[in-house]
């Protein structure tokens, strides 16, 4: 359990931040301020979420995706970061693990996740 | 101006660049007596009482928790509840804490010694080997690192300050302090 000054440095932190419920299998498609020089755009990054570690405003989200010449690229994000100014849940996995690093051994169509159907 | 602190503990924010915090609360004191800008004041901790401190808290007219008595640099005039406000303005501090105390500590972890092989027929693993020369200078030199207390000494350090919570008494400092959470030190406003 947290000290409760710290949880309420934190809480005042995450305050105001809309950040959707997921889990490890979901693909995410974040939107990630980045400046350059004066200049500030957004880029959006696209990938399966392989591991949500840490709390508070420590909490990171392991983005994986398949880019240029099938190499894998995985970037942390934390989570509540000023730079993260949006996260939207694409598609729902299935899985039966919290974390999924065995998808790094894994290439092509057996590095696929089922959609989760209700 | 000084205040009696305890480190409640570490956090980060979410800014870009995240920069790591500490997290200090500064503890309830009364000024109990002041003379050209240093005060005799009085805090509560434990519940250590005897007749010395009862006859202090009926001078002072304290109540009977303030068992604790510190000479500190303060922006009162006169007695009473403690000014925070200097802290409020303050923009660096500097943090008054002991370090973590260790122990009697070998030289490698106290000075950083190599230390020797472990396996293969060494005899020599994790002990200092020779500490001198020979008939000349026929002494130690002064300051040769060796093993011995390491950790719990007086360590000052200076940092800025990201925000004060006046209502709750949390002081946030940017950046890390000495000694465990739950340590009391004293914080000092530089500027």
């Amino acid at each position: 359990m947290k000290n409760k000054y710290i949880e309420n440095f934190e809480k005042a932190q995450m305050a105001g931040k809309n950040i959707p419920e997921f889990r490890a299998g979901d693909t995410l498609r974040l939107a990630v301020s980045i400046t350059e020089g004066d200049k500030t755009r957004i880029q959006n990054y696209e990938g399966i979420c392989i591991s949500l570690r840490g709390e508070g405003t420590g909490k990171t989200v392991n983005v994986r995706k398949i880019g240029a010449n099938g190499i894998g690229i995985e970037r942390v994000f934390p989570l509540y970061s000023e730079s993260l100014q949006e996260i939207t849940v694409v598609r729902r996995g299935r899985v039966r693990r919290a974390k999924l690093f065995y998808l790094r051994n894994l290439a092509g169509k057996a590095a696929r996740i089922k959609e989760l159907r209700n | 101006m000084e205040y009696i602190v305890e480190k409640i503990g570490m956090s980060r924010t979410v800014s870009v660049p995240s920069k790591p915090v500490t997290l200090l609360k500064v503890i309830e004191t009364k000024v109990c007596e002041v003379k050209d800008g240093t005060a005799v004041v009085a805090y509560s901790q434990g519940k250590n009482k005897n007749k010395s401190i009862e006859g202090q808290q009926k001078k002072y007219a304290l109540p009977s928790d303030f068992n604790c008595f510190a000479t500190l640099e303060v922006a009162n005039s006169e007695a009473g509840d403690l000014d925070l406000a200097p802290l409020a303005s303050a923009q660096v501090v500097k943090a008054v804490f002991n370090t973590k105390g260790r122990g009697f500590t070998g030289v490698m972890k106290r000075w950083n010694f190599q230390g020797g092989p472990a396996a293969h027929g060494h005899r020599f693993h994790r002990t200092s080997g020779s500490i001198g020369n020979r008939e000349w200078p026929g002494k130690v030199q002064k300051g040769r690192k060796m093993s011995g207390q390491y950790g719990n000494e007086q360590v000052t350090v200076k940092n800025s300050v990201l925000s004060f919570d006046a209502e709750n008494g949390v002081l946030v400092l940017v950046g890390s302090i000495p000694g465990p959470n739950g340590a009391q030190g004293r914080v000092k406003v530089v500027k």
